[in-house]
């Protein structure tokens, strides 16, 4: 089997940071970004990037008086 | 026809049926409410969203098979109402062209800025600069076809199966659109970087004019 390239792994890194590539690749990629200073440090910070994406875009829970009125439409 | 066939005519009390329908939706609606939110951008049009939501799956609760994903089926009909309620009768174009902008767009321009340069560790300080709202607009800013499907695998996690079946999508799509989106993301994040002030942009301010560089500070000043 031969190794991934920088290039072939940084096309894959979004599937790989989504979990959405199979075992064999996944490994193959995890092994390249842990040694390469390259792809190590972007695949870093697309990780860090999407983790804040996430926490940032959070809104809080559903207004209780909203949540209230939605249940009373099943009782009419 | 059997004794299973039979059972199954047996008509459930209504009680009990809205009773399943509301264990099941509960779990659900602060993700619901996030995702109108997301969709409509504004407060009132998604309580609107969220409620034609709410009874259209009532409605169809029938059709419901327990044991499959209810959380999936729910934002199925979310994305349904939006279309047919809120997308822009004239279809907003795609996209900007972005396919000049790489991957790693955001990394590069953190990279190539003296400012983040300075700091030692440049990627940590970008990423410590930037505030909710600037998140939030950012994610905002896309096209809808983009902010849909950003949305549901970065926020709310889906799989990019489960994307292709709420939004009706092949997976090649949804991967194309979610590579295409985290650019534009990229993109609009420096921007509201930028625009905050947080970034001294692609061309620093010689050090003598930086205490003037004010937002209401215009070009014909110097
Ligand atoms: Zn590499």
């Amino acid at each position: 089997m031969s190794e991934l390239d920088c290039e072939q792994v940084l096309e894959m890194v979004w599937e790989y940071l989504d979990g959405e590539i199979d075992e064999v690749q996944y490994r193959g990629i995890h092994t390249h970004i842990e040694k390469c200073g390259d792809c190590g440090p972007r695949y870093e910070f697309q990780r860090k990037l999407m983790a804040l994406v996430e926490r940032k875009c959070q809104e809080g829970p559903i207004p209780a008086d909203l949540k209230q009125r939605l249940f009373q439409l099943l009782k009419e | 026809m059997g004794a299973v066939a039979l059972a199954e005519q047996v008509p459930i009390p209504a009680s009990a049926d809205r009773q399943q329908f509301e264990q099941m939706v509960e779990e659900h609606l602060n993700g619901l409410f996030g995702a109108a939110l997301r969709m409509t951008r504004n407060r009132t049009n998604a309580e609107d969203l969220l409620q034609e939501t709410f009874l259209r799956a009532w409605r169809s609760f029938h059709t419901f098979r327990p044991g499959t994903n209810a959380r999936a089926w729910l934002y199925r009909i979310l994305m349904n109402a939006y279309i047919d309620n809120y997308r822009k009768a004239t279809r907003e174009p795609e996209v900007v062209d972005q396919d000049d902008v790489d991957e790693f767009y955001l990394y590069s321009k953190v990279q190539e800025s003296d400012q983040y340069r300075r700091a030692g560790n440049p990627e940590e300080a970008f990423l410590q600069t930037l505030m909710d709202a600037d998140v939030k607009a950012a994610l905002e800013s896309l096209p809808e076809a983009f902010r849909a499907v950003v949305m549901l695998a970065d926020i709310d996690g889906f799989s990019y199966k489960e994307i292709a079946e709420i939004l009706s999508i092949p997976i090649g799509t949804v991967m194309s659109r979610l590579h295409r989106g985290r650019k534009q993301l990229q993109v609009a994040l420096w921007e509201y970087a930028r625009r905050a002030r947080y970034v001294d942009g692609a061309r620093p301010q010689p050090p003598e004019s930086r205490s003037k560089d004010r937002p209401s500070a215009g070009e014909g000043r110097r």
